[in-house]
């Protein structure tokens, strides 16, 4: 057997593989990235993150479950007692809505793209036959996928712990509006930040910036600029009363407005197809350079 | 999916999520038995009231009756004479076997008339049954049963002819428990607590139970409910704030601290209720001036609230029951040194 005939028999081999990887749509290309990504980013140290982050409203809803047993209250507001939903309405006010859901998204959105040109192996997945803009929406599923396992138990376990039963069917709707609220704003503060993730340079300090700084100030103050938030649209749709516990919730709470929900969820989805078709245009068109 | 943990995980996670929806759209849709999970708030005794309670009071009679404040007012309770006849009658001594009251209205057409036949009363109490009943026998009673519960109801010929009219009944509905009321309502009692539909599957009526905390009196009630059926006249009826629920919780020991929540039927009436309570409180700090007790009495109030609720907490110090004991010796000296 010659040279010549032998690269031919290799080239015959190769290339109903190579044709079935350029056949590959989109759709399949995503499933595999979402495949691929999935169990790398569940255990990977992020997770042990996330699991803190979500593990303290768990743990906080234990203890005020033991406190309650023993007779006492867990809570008071102007000398009145706040009772289970109550405590529940706030954590999901002041811990998922205002700091977990926003910084899940900002350290996991702003990875998406980041963490593999930081590690130098966004290179083996370019060099893959399949759309560049596969790669972001995969990893965006697989952070949803991840980021739903993990948050959203924790948000019933947290419920389920805190709100007695004989409470249960007067309040599972708005625990089904919390848990669907807490998915579309990991999803929205997902997709924005995978877009600062694959546009800039310093994505991470952009996306805190946006999401502690900007956000936070622009709610406090009267004026249309809190329309250019996340954060306006989602708050509209919390069915709890929001907790002033502080100057700045005090003045969010005075110039906080109520659009109406469809109104939210337009603005809302709009984010989330907006930037996420942002971020795979970048991730398409862009020139990474890694650094040596 | 890539490999076993990861299947795993998203399996218990699932599975998580999923338990904790069923449950919930279960208990929603068709209803949860809610003793079988956890005990309800409240004393047991609301598992008598029927479910369609308008309105639901208890009182730890016990802790009332310990209380200093009683002390220090049990100089101006009917005489030791009285007590005692009472006693010898009904083998009851108010002060040291009543353990508690819960109360109930279940308003219904025609309440106006005849405001006795929507009440509820059930006593817990350490009775001597037997005694009781010959007691109302003597005085003309029929005792009877229902469902297996001993029910002594009285008759009055005159009032056949009254549609509205109901004749009064107890029943003992436990060793320690008597249901007092209209017939209907002892025996809607009975059948509450037997079919497990009762005022605890009330989630509305429920909820203020639960929030009630450290209060050994307290009352919830849905106030538009009553209001409907009060017969009241119309130009009164337009004139009441729109008040959809209310609460009150009170407890009693050396003072008397309290507070009264209610829910309008809207943000604005909420808002004006707040204005109105707000006005009359500074009138009322204004009037109490110079005088220490009042004064503090005022300072001690203050009106919260948000969106449609409005709330009032007050508490009553001993220096202020000191001032009101001084002005009740002055009005009646001689039964104050009895």
């Amino acid at each position: 057997m010659t040279a010549t005939e032998s690269t031919d028999g290799a080239e015959k081999a190769i290339k109903p593989m190579l044709h079935s990887f350029k056949r590959m749509s989109f759709f399949e290309a995503s499933r595999r990235v979402f495949d691929l990504s999935l169990g790398e980013m569940l255990w990977s140290r992020r997770t042990i993150f996330m699991g803190l982050v979500v593990g303290g409203p768990v743990l906080l809803a234990v203890i005020v479950k033991l406190v309650e047993t023993f007779g006492m209250s867990a809570l008071r507001v102007n000398g009145q007692r706040v009772a289970g939903f109550g405590i529940f309405g706030v954590m999901i006010w002041m811990l998922f809505l205002r700091f977990i859901i926003p910084v899940l998204g900002v350290f996991y959105g702003t990875a998406l793209m980041a963490d593999e040109v930081e590690d130098k192996t966004i290179t083996y997945l370019f060099t893959r036959p399949i759309p560049r803009g596969a790669v972001l929406v995969g990893k965006f599923l697989a952070y949803l996928a991840c980021t739903f396992l993990v948050v959203l138990p924790s948000v019933m376990i947290v419920y389920f712990l805190l709100v007695p039963l004989s409470q249960l069917p007067g309040t599972f709707p708005s625990l089904l509006v919390d848990l669907g609220l807490i998915a579309l704003g990991l999803a929205v503060y997902g997709g924005v930040f995978s877009f600062v993730g694959a546009f800039f340079k310093r994505p991470l300090v952009i996306g805190l910036i946006f999401a502690f700084g900007w956000e936070q100030v622009v709610l406090a103050l009267p004026g249309y600029l809190k329309q250019f938030t996340i954060a306006y649209y989602l708050q509209a749709l919390v069915p709890h009363a929001m907790p002033s516990d502080g100057v700045a919730s005090l003045l969010q709470g005075m110039f906080r407005e109520n659009p109406p929900a469809m109104v939210c969820l337009f603005w809302l989805f709009a984010y989330l197809g907006g930037f996420l078709y942002l971020a795979t245009r970048v991730v398409e068109k862009k020139e990474y350079i890694l650094e040596q | 999916m890539s490999n076993k943990k990861t299947r795993y995980f998203v399996a218990i996670m699932g599975t998580i999520l999923a338990v904790g929806l069923g449950t919930g759209l279960v208990a929603s849709y068709m209803g949860l038995p809610v003793s079988v999970f956890s005990s309800a708030a409240g004393p047991d005794e609301l598992q008598y009231v029927p479910a369609d309670a308008a309105v639901v009071a208890y009182a730890n009679v016990r802790d009332v009756m310990n209380s200093q404040f009683r002390q220090r007012f049990k100089s101006l309770e009917p005489s030791q004479n009285e007590k005692n006849q009472f006693e010898e009658k009904t083998g009851l001594n108010l002060e040291t076997d009543v353990d508690s009251v819960v109360a109930a209205v279940m308003p219904k057409d025609g309440m106006a008339n005849n405001p006795a036949g929507s009440f509820l009363i059930l006593a817990r109490a350490r009775y001597q049954p037997s005694r009781l009943e010959a007691l109302a026998i003597e005085h003309g009673a029929e005792v009877t049963e229902y469902n297996g519960k001993r029910i002594i109801r009285t008759h009055e010929g005159g009032a056949a002819a009254d549609p509205n009219h109901d004749d009064m009944a107890f029943g003992f509905i436990e060793a320690d428990l008597v249901a007092f009321g209209s017939l209907s309502t002892v025996k809607a009692s009975i059948d509450a607590h037997a079919s497990n539909h009762n005022i605890v599957s009330n989630n509305e009526m429920m909820k203020l139970v639960n929030e009630i905390d450290n209060a050994n009196a307290w009352a919830v009630g849905k106030f538009d409910a009553i209001a409907s059926k009060a017969g009241l006249p119309n130009e009164i009826a337009q004139a009441m704030p729109q008040i959809s629920w209310f609460s009150a919780a009170g407890h009693i020991n050396g003072g008397v601290s309290g507070t009264f929540k209610a829910e309008a039927k809207d943000e604005a009436t909420a808002k004006n209720l707040r204005d109105v309570m707000g006005g009359f409180l500074a009138m009322a700090k204004m009037q109490a001036g110079n005088k220490p007790g009042l004064q503090q009495l005022a300072d001690s109030m203050v009106i919260s609230g948000e969106g449609n609720t409005v709330a009032l907490a007050f508490s009553i110090p001993s220096e202020l029951l000191d001032v009101l004991e001084g002005m009740a010796k002055g009005r009646h000296p001689g039964q104050i040194q009895q």
